[in-house]
């Protein structure tokens, strides 16, 4: 299929070092749904919001505005598979746009490294494209399944930094604007032919941003824990999620939540655009998902 | 009767709570938080929403709703020093919710912000520019993660910095531009040695 | 002098066209202005209002300053000019110096403009030969730091007052006859109070309702605080009332269409809904004798269709033909044009007698003339759903307390059995939230205090524990705001009678899908503990905000609203009844969110102020308005579109034509004045040689 619509694939750092399925699956996926996903040569960390955020906000916008420039340069809108990219990029592309004395800051940063940020580009989760009928939609996702997970009971870990603080975002749909009790996501995992399952405080965070993972991880794993005791609570059989850091939580954070506090959920956690090679009819091997934590071999059982 | 030790000193430190808070009020505070959080944290109403919101309070001693009342007052050294200050995982709920319209989240943001310029850090923040000085990213790739990479028919290092290393100088002209590199290695050293 | 003398007699009493007549000729003689310029003698009279003008400007200088403008023959200053000795220094002045002209430099005109007009007058002049220059709001006010520039400033100003002093002219205000009857515009209890109160005063009053019954929000309330009397036990004399009253003619389902004219005489064309019910009168009108509903209600009975009861907030259904409950005045059915399927089975069992229902009626429009009217538009609820953490409409067991009311009142759809929505099961524990939607700065929700949550909540908490032992009421709350009489005494009881108090505001509300309990997550700020609270019930004290028609109406009426959408007061402590639109006056909570005893209040207040032109008889209107210099005017007809009060018109007048102003409709806004090509215009008090004189005196410093 011609792709109709064109993006700079930013990468962040979990999804290509940590979790490769995802970002190869991102690329496959996103092909067969009319999106070409272009390299974004020499991109570096987002950076990671919760660190440099609170280190200083000045160095937040001006390594971001980098990754921005990256993009200008390619004359190309940016589309990314992570929450806590899209808080950074999406974020500071908004506000330096907005804010002509943070722009003119940040630009004289730049300067030393002969760049500009000049806010010529928009910035997209794929999470989102995939939503929006005028470039994918649900529709055109479910007619892309070939292997539909019929049976599987799935939730959704919508995570914080993509919606919230939604008085800041200006999504052009109403419920991307819902940070109390969204459905889309729901709807994105129904298409595959999966349940889409709803379960206690859906929209609590993960636990591990802000820094909070590397500064107190018992505290951090603590709120995983609550949620993880909320979807065992719901039988689901796996967890998806559209933020490579939040499946580092969940799924790494079995191993630690089973090592500190001695339980177990064996729950397998699939970035979406995983899920949605599974259901475009990529193998486990193509996606890489003997790299996870938690094996997701119960779970490929139900579904292939 | 035998003297209590320490008094009358030690009932002047208890008392010391009822003098306003006044060797710790600096309204210059307020303003550089308004300044950096780029909100108004001094229109809080103490509702709690924040706290209600909260992911981190019922599992610790954290109350945001503390923390935005501190900057009210320019508590400057208690809000700076409290180490419930990093418990915060910018979640933003309390940011959707506060019916004042203030950014709770970015409140804290400034705070820490603050407190950094007082050496006042966790290490683990200072690691992660660490690794984004050398690789460029925060998470770097590791040997286990190129293998599989080959595997799926990838080049074993993303196109990023790691591929692209000729583009490291520039992240780092940045950062030190704001001598972020050699404040992480100095606060480091003197934590680790 | 002469002249002018006999038309002060003659003007008032003379037709509109006539008075223009006789006026327009002196308006033509502009010639003569700069000799009346010089015959000028103006007084400047400073006042120091105590510290407030003094206390930023040196008041001497000014004075001596002032002794040197052009045409002014004594300056003076004084403690408190709008004092009684400082009125008599005006006085006294005026005699002893002859002066022609008099210019108070104090403070607005809006506060003491008639203060010393009545003061000139008493000196023997025309009261509007008295000219203020504003040297408070618009100069010590603000200046409290720049005395010097204050009095530079100050000088200024006089400058320009004395420079249009010099020029103006005698005026005479005209007085129009005033209708004798009132319009009363909704009927809730303030309407319905105002048109009893106007009634009784012996005027006749049109009661105007948009919905087939009057009562309001209070009929659908079950008790009210902090007396508990039942609401509908206390409203529903005040129904009889108004439906027996002779000077009440009762107008239901019913919607102002358009308003014309002005105080005094207001045309107001009504549109009456097509009931498809015929009164008996209507029936009678109709001829048919000893017709028309009788509500009987066999009607209802057959009707086939099903709709959800607004009355009872949705949680009863009704059908296409309908009363929304057992007391409503008057007793006449209506049926619902949406959903009626006109299958003719209610015309059918109405039967050949009564011939009440006519499926095919139209809305009908009705002319009446009133003297004055009363906005009394009440208020709707906020639609709380659009703050979605707490889960209205998404969860069952979350109400509104307007939704409490319905429910705990024994006519309501459950007869006074308090249920949750979900089982029917009575709740054992109830959470309310106040300030839901209210005192919210997220643009999502209302930014002021809806004023009457608190003290309900109260009730409602008071009303499970009476009702349902065992119940405990939870309150959730940032301060209780128990501000009337025997509120703070009624927390007191209430607080005594069991009910808990959370200080704290509810962050989100979860539903456990199996039990459809809800969830209440806040902070406890007194304790300084996150809590969630398991509760079978959630009661939303949700935010008012003005009623869905206020914005027509009231644009209808000429009158403005605040940011937040409520109809704005005259003035928000002295005149909070009246609106800047003369013989217009608001009532209850149109005006901004009121208790039931506030709502009264204000309601008898507004019939108290609408009746008084009415009594009157006659209106003064301030003679500022627009004369047509007819030499000057070529009949191009341009000002007559332009008029935002439709006072202009062309008229043929010795083979031409040329314009006509209607001045009672003329507000003296300037728009034909400013835009006239030839000039023809003249505005009493702002004419043209007067603002360019003023305009001097500003630009050359007082040079000539």
């Amino acid at each position: 299929m011609e792709a109709k619509h064109k993006y700079a694939f930013y990468l962040g750092c979990i999804a290509p070092n940590r979790y490769p399925g995802a970002e190869a699956a991102a690329i496959k996926t996103s092909k067969k749904l009319g999106i070409e996903l272009v390299e974004l040569k020499g991109a570096s960390c987002c950076p990671a919001p919760g660190a440099f955020g609170s280190i200083d906000l000045n160095v937040w916008y001006a390594m971001a505005a980098r990754n921005l420039v990256l993009a200008e340069q390619m004359k190309m809108d940016i589309a990314l598979l992570c929450n806590g990219c899209y808080k950074s990029i999406w974020e500071v592309n908004h506000k330096l746009k907005h804010h002509d004395e943070l722009r003119d800051g940040v630009n004289e940063v730049l300067k030393t490294i002969d760049m500009e940020f000049k806010g010529s580009i928009n910035v997209y989760h794929l999470a989102e494209l995939m939503y929006d009928k005028d470039i994918v939609g649900v529709d055109k996702v479910r007619d892309s399944v070939t292997n539909p997970l019929t049976g599987a009971r799935i939730a959704v870990h919508y995570g914080c930094h993509l919606m919230k603080p939604k008085k800041e975002r200006d999504f052009k749909d109403q419920d991307l604007l819902n940070t109390e009790a969204p459905t889309w996501m729901e709807e994105l995992v129904a298409a595959l032919g999966a349940t889409p399952v709803e379960y206690r405080q859906k929209m609590q965070c993960c636990g591990a941003g802000g820094g909070v993972r590397g500064y107190d991880i018992v505290h951090a794993l603590d709120i995983a824990n609550e949620k993880l005791i909320n979807l065992q609570d719901a039988k689901v059989d796996a967890l998806t999620d559209i933020c490579p850091f939040c499946q580092l939580q969940f799924d790494r954070g079995q191993i630690e939540i089973e090592e500190k506090f001695g339980v177990k959920y064996n729950l397998p956690v699939l970035h979406y655009c995983e899920l949605l090679g599974l259901a475009q009819g990529m193998s486990p091997q193509d996606l890489a998902l003997d790299l996870h934590a938690i094996s997701c071999e119960p779970f490929l059982q139900k579904v292939l | 009767m035998a003297k209590i030790k320490g008094y009358p000193e030690a009932l002047e430190a208890k008392l010391r709570d009822r003098y306003m808070y006044g060797d710790d009020a600096h309204p210059e505070f307020t303003d550089s938080v308004e300044k950096i959080s780029m909100t108004i944290p001094h229109m809080c109403y103490q509702c709690g929403t924040c706290t209600a919101s909260c992911p981190s309070a019922p599992r610790s001693s954290y109350r945001i709703r503390k923390f935005v009342r501190r900057v009210v007052l320019g508590l400057e050294t208690e809000a700076l020093t409290d180490p419930d200050l990093w418990l915060c995982t910018t979640c933003y709920s309390c940011t959707d919710r506060c019916p004042r319209d203030i950014a709770p989240t970015d409140v804290i943001m400034a705070m820490r912000n603050l407190a950094f310029k007082r050496d006042i850090i966790p290490v683990n923040f200072l690691k992660t520019v660490q690794a984004i000085y050398t690789t460029g990213h925060g998470v770097p790739n590791n040997d286990v993660n190129r293998a599989a990479r080959v595997k799926l028919g990838m080049d074993a290092d993303p196109p990023t910095t790691h591929t692209y290393k000729e583009f490291i100088p520039g992240i780092q002209k940045i950062l030190d531009y704001y001598k972020l590199k050699a404040n992480a290695d100095r606060i480091v050293k003197e934590r680790e040695g | 002098m002469a002249e002018r003398k006999t038309k002060k007699e003659t003007a008032p009493k003379k037709e509109t066209t006539a008075a223009v007549k006789k006026q327009a000729p002196k308006k033509a003689a502009i010639g003569e202005q700069p000799e009346a310029k010089k015959e000028a003698r103006v007084g400047v009279f400073i006042c120091h209002c105590g510290t407030n003008i003094a206390g930023s400007m040196d008041i001497n200088a000014v004075q001596e300053y002032s002794k040197s403008i052009p045409n002014v023959a004594y300056v003076d200053n004084y403690k408190y000019m709008c004092s009684m000795p400082g009125q008599a220094v005006i006085d006294k002045a005026i005699k002893d110096n002859k002066l022609t002209g008099v210019v108070v430099a104090a403070c607005s005109p809006r506060l003491h403009e008639p203060t010393f007009r009545t003061a000139t007058k008493e000196g023997g002049l025309n009261p509007f030969k008295f000219e203020m220059a504003n040297i408070r709001e618009q100069n010590s006010w603000v200046h409290m730091h720049d005395p010097e520039g204050a009095t530079d400033k100050a000088k200024d100003a006089i400058r320009i007052a004395v420079a249009k002093a010099s020029l103006l002219e005698d005026l005479f205000p005209k007085s129009v006859p005033v209708e004798r009857a009132a319009m009363v515009v909704g009927a809730g209890v303030a309407g319905m109070q105002a048109a009893l109160d106007l009634a009784n005063a012996g005027i006749k009053t049109y009661l105007v309702e948009k919905t087939p019954t009057i009562g309001g929000r209070m009929s659908q309330l079950d008790k009210t605080f902090p007396t508990l009397d039942c609401s509908q036990c206390i409203l529903t004399p005040k129904m009889v009332d108004v439906g027996r009253s002779e000077n009440i003619e009762l107008m239901t389902y019913c919607d102002v269409e358009s308003v014309e004219g002005y105080i005094g005489n207001f045309d107001v064309t009504i549109r009456k809904k097509a009931r498809g019910v015929l009164t008996p009168k209507e029936a009678e009108a109709r001829g048919i004798v000893g017709g028309g509903c009788n509500g009987c209600g066999d009607c209802e009975a057959v009707c086939p269709v099903v709709q959800p009861n607004t009355f009872e907030e949705g949680m009863k259904p009704r059908k296409a033909i309908y009363i929304q409950h057992p007391q409503v005045v008057p007793l006449i059915y209506t049926i619902d044009k949406e959903s009626c399927i006109k299958c003719d089975l209610c015309v059918k069992i109405c039967g050949d007698e009564k011939r009440a229902i006519d499926l095919n009626q139209e809305d009908e429009f009705v002319k009446v003339k009133v003297g004055t009217a009363i906005l009394a538009t009440g208020y709707d609820i906020f639609p709380i759903e659009n703050k979605t953490e707490w889960g209205y409409k998404r969860y069952e067991n979350v109400i509104t307390s307007l939704e409490f009311e319905r429910l705990i009142c024994a006519s309501g759809p459950t007869g006074g059995h308090m249920v949750r929505p979900s089982d029917g099961v009575a709740p054992k524990k109830v959470a309310f939230l106040l300030c839901a939607g209210s005192r919210d700065n997220t643009g999502i929700g209302k930014p002021y205090c809806s004023r009457f949550c608190c003290m309900y909540s109260l009730k409602h908490a008071h009303q499970l524990i009476e009702k349902m032992p065992g119940c405990q009421p939870y309150i959730f709350y940032m301060d209780i705001r128990s501000f009337g009489k025997m509120y703070e005494e009624f927390y007191y009881r209430i607080q005594d009678e069991g009910a808990k108090f959370i200080r704290g505001r509810v962050s989100n509300i979860l539903e456990d899908p199996a039990t459809k309990n809800l969830m209440v997550y806040a902070d406890d700020t007194l304790l300084d503990r996150p809590m969630k609270l398991e509760v079978d019930l959630v009661v939303l004290a949700a935010a008012v905000q003005p009623a869905a028609d206020t914005n027509r109406t009231r644009k209808l009426f000429g009158v403005s609203c605040s940011m937040d959408g409520w109809l704005l007061e005259a003035h928000p402590k002295l005149n909070p009844c009246g609106t800047t639109t003369a013989g217009v006056f608001l009532a209850g909570a149109c005006q901004g969110p009121k208790d039931i005893p506030d709502t009264v209040a204000s309601a008898e207040g507004a019939a108290s102020a609408a009746s008084i032109p009415i009594h009157t008889g006659h209106v003064e209107l301030e003679p500022y308005f627009a004369q047509c210099i007819e030499e000057k005017c070529a009949g191009c007809g341009m000002c007559v579109n332009l008029c935002p009060y439709t006072a202009l018109a062309l008229v043929e007048k010795d083979g031409r034509k040329v314009m006509q102003v209607t001045e009672a409709k003329c507000k003296g806004c300037g728009t034909c004045g400013g835009f006239c090509p030839g000039g023809a215009i003249w505005m009493n008090h702002f004419a043209t040689p007067q603002i360019v004189a003023q305009i001097d005196a500003f630009l050359l410093g007082g040079e000539q």
